[in-house]
């Protein structure tokens, strides 16, 4: 998995590459939380290229959108892979998460 | 140091020794050599400025005799030009000559033919030594025509002095003697004409005792040799007038000689070399002598000549011999010396290799490599010490923490039912359920029991992530899910309840995804709720295996106060139930491929009619073929209930 994270319009987008699983999830804990920490309160989470996720990656998800909400920032999601809406579907997470299906759209939105 | 050392040819020494004797043997064998080349050049050089020299000197006193010899018939030939002689008186005058000479054996004056037409063709006077007389007479005659002789011609024509080739005079001397011929004028009414020739013949014996008084070396010699390459004088006195160079060379098949010999005529002078017929190789310098026709040679014998050379040489090779077995001796000892710790080092390494951390090293006294080789090995065995001891603790802590995480599995597992029939006095269920943990600890969970005496409770759960947090928050759901279970009876409203417990001041974001059912063991009516779990699949005992129509709830943990939609059917008899966590849909092989929902709806369909002990070993069987080896990386949960007495609807009917 890396991370490339890009500044844009007011917000954070952060774009997952590969595999985000339970080896991983506690590294990418630590970035995307630093980022939230720091106060980047708009965050957008890119997953073009995210190619799997465990149980372990959602949760740092759900970690970031409840440490936003409380200091009223916003998450979002976008560009979800069919695999990952998927999982996403499965479990219930499209009704937890806002989810765009383009960048540009979760910009403007 | 001991004798296998010393030969041993891996050993440091013996490389060292035969690196370093080789560079100092070429180098011996390279200075020698030049050494000897040059010293022969210098011994030749000198050899030849001694020969110049000797010739010289020899060429002198030859010169000093032959010279005062010359004058006479000069002298004679110049006074009879002058007409200061009565032709009558000439006999006084060569009797004269051949008394104050001792050389001179005899003297003659030989008139061309008919220049005194009263004394008629022939007119020579010629006085001799005979013993110890003098003896004068006239020569020339029919039988002895003087004036056809070479002695007379070769002057005579060439207006020149001539001296002779050397000959033996046996009638006369018994000498070796050499005639020599100046040529004179005379004054008759013609004018000036010549006169003929006036000699003296010179007996050689001074020459031989002159030449053979050289002595060169211990066999070198000169000798003389006549314009013809004859020799004139030798130490070998058969070589004289019997050998000349060129029959030498053809004795002894040496060319070189002739080369000599015709070097020699055109009267050059030279320092060469040559071999006699036994190859052994001689020096000779050769140079004319001005007087006589003659020419001088001195001979160097080649061995003698570089006998001294020789002589040094093997002096210097049994020195250098002598080093070099020094030397060999030298380098061993020093060698082994400074190796010897080197030995002491490798032992302790094994030592310390055997796990021995203070095997002792040797003590290094010099200020080398090796005392920093000793040092570095004093350090890594401190480091390896300390290294190890940490390792010993570390192990010792982490076999604790296995112990202990052993022991958490056990009181994991035994939170789960786990006895199989679970229900023998109730023939409507048959169940089977396993749960293979990819840690120690797991964050899957299944659970089934009774909540009266019809109502059949079940569920199956995965929280997000694994080992000892997810463990933790499995056990947390499943004790609520139990005390929960007690309250309240509905599906959906054991799931809001637990929904609630669990998302409060869940700070970390746990969550678990939850399948919960409650089976009506006498009518065969399921009601289910699920919380972001797979969905479970249905096995008719008729018709095609099919996923369990759902809607999504979240999972639990997350949201507070979440209504869990209820749905439920009617199980027939015969139809089976199939729940599973998703370590079993995304069991991974080594090439990173999901097993996928749709093996577990073909294992199903290919094992529909089985019981579920059967139906779930070969799911895992179906498992491990597709892993094949690979580690398992997710918990693998499976839960299957077989109803053996039901009603006939299997269509979901939503109750909210």
């Amino acid at each position: 998995m890396t991370l490339n994270i890009i500044h844009s319009g007011g917000f954070t987008i952060v774009q997952v590459d590969g595999h985000l699983n339970t080896l991983n999830a506690a590294d990418f804990e630590t970035q995307v939380m630093g980022l939230v920490e720091r106060g980047d309160m708009k965050l957008i989470i890119d997953c073009s290229k995210l190619s799997y996720i465990s149980s372990s990656g959602l949760r740092v998800f759900l970690l970031a959108q409840k440490k936003l909400r409380a200091n009223k920032g916003l998450l979002k999601l976008c560009c979800l892979q069919p695999s990952i809406h998927e999982i996403f579907d499965m479990s219930g997470f499209t009704q937890i998460f806002l989810i765009e299906t383009t960048l540009e759209a979760s910009l403007t939105s | 140091m001991n004798f296998k050392n010393i030969i041993n040819t891996e050993s440091l020494s013996f490389r060292i020794l035969t690196r370093v004797l080789l560079i100092t043997v070429s180098l011996f064998v390279l200075t020698l050599s030049i050494y000897y080349i040059y010293t022969r050049n210098l011994i030749r050089e000198a050899a030849r400025e001694n020969a110049i020299q000797l010739a010289g000197n020899i060429a002198g006193k030859i010169a000093q005799q032959l010279q005062p010899m010359e004058k006479l018939p000069q002298m004679v030939s110049a006074t009879i030009e002058m007409g200061l002689f009565d032709k009558d008186s000439l006999i006084v005058v060569l009797e004269t000559i051949l008394k104050r000479n001792p050389n001179i054996y005899g003297a003659s004056i030989a008139f061309a033919p008919n220049i005194f037409p009263e004394k008629g063709l022939y007119f020579m006077p010629y006085a001799y030594r005979n013993n110890n007389e003098i003896i004068s007479t006239f020569l020339g005659s029919a039988d002895y025509e003087y004036f056809l002789m070479d002695w007379f011609q070769i002057p005579f024509m060439t207006k020149k002095p001539y001296w002779s080739e050397p000959y033996f005079d046996e009638g006369g001397g018994n000498a070796l003697m050499t005639t020599y011929s100046v040529p004179f004028y005379y004054h008759t009414e013609q004018g000036r004409v010549q006169g003929g020739i006036a000699t003296i013949d010179v007996d050689l014996q001074w020459l031989t005792d002159i030449v053979s008084e050289v002595t060169i070396f211990e066999t070198g010699y000169a000798f003389v040799l006549s314009r013809n390459g004859m020799a004139i004088t030798h130490p070998d006195r058969s070589m004289i007038m019997n050998e000349s160079i060129f029959s030498n060379s053809e004795n002894w098949e040496e060319p070189l000689l002739r080369e000599i010999g015709r070097d020699l005529q055109q009267g050059n002078s030279s320092f060469s070399e040559y071999n006699l017929k036994n190859k052994v190789k001689r020096w000779i310098y050769y140079t004319p002598l001005d007087a006589g026709g003659l020419s001088l040679a001195v001979v160097y014998p080649d061995d003698e000549m570089f006998a001294s050379l020789h002589k040094m040489n093997l002096i210097l090779l049994a020195l250098i011999i002598f080093g070099l077995i020094l030397l060999n001796f030298t380098v061993v000892k020093i060698v082994n010396r400074l190796a010897r710790p080197l030995v002491d080092i490798a032992k302790t390494a094994h030592k310390i290799a055997e796990g021995n951390f203070n095997a002792p090293l040797p003590e290094v006294k010099s200020r080398d490599e090796i005392r920093l080789l000793r040092n570095a090995f004093v350090n890594m065995q401190q480091e390896l010490g300390a290294y190890v001891a940490n390792l010993t603790a570390t192990t010792a802590a982490k076999e604790k923490i296995e112990s202990e995480l052993r022991i958490a599995r056990d009181i994991q597992l035994s939170m789960i039912p786990h006895s199989f029939p679970p229900f023998p006095e109730l023939p409507q269920i048959d169940l089977f359920a396993e749960l293979k943990s990819a840690k120690e600890v797991g964050g899957d969970l299944y659970d089934f029991f009774l909540i009266d005496k019809h109502q059949f409770c079940f569920a199956i759960g995965d929280v997000s992530g694994k080992g000892v947090p997810a463990s933790l928050f499995m056990a947390v759901t499943r004790t609520l899910l139990r005390s929960i279970a007690d309250k309240v009876k509905s599906p959906s409203g054991i799931m809001k309840l637990l929904n609630n417990s669990l998302a409060m001041n869940n700070e970390s974001c746990m969550f678990v995804t939850f399948f919960l059912g409650v089976l009506d063991i006498s009518t065969g009516e399921l009601s289910y709720v699920n919380a972001g779990h797979n969905p479970p699949v249905i096995i008719p005992g008729d018709g095609a295996v099919k996923f369990l129509p759902l809607a999504n709830g979240i999972p639990l943990g997350l949201q507070e106060n979440y209504e869990y939609p209820q749905f439920s059917l009617s199980f027939k008899d015969g139809d089976k139930f199939f729940a599973y966590t998703d370590g079993v849909s995304e069991a991974e092989n080594s090439q990173h491929q999901l097993f996928g929902e749709q093996a577990i709806l073909d294992v199903l369909m290919q094992h529909k009619s089985d019981h579920p002990i059967a139906l779930i070993k070969a799911m895992d069987a179906a498992i491990s073929q597709h892993v094949s080896g690979f580690d398992q990386s997710d918990d693998i949960t499976m839960l299957s209930i077989a109803f053996n007495h039901g009603s006939a609807n299997g269509t979901p009917r939503n109750k909210p």
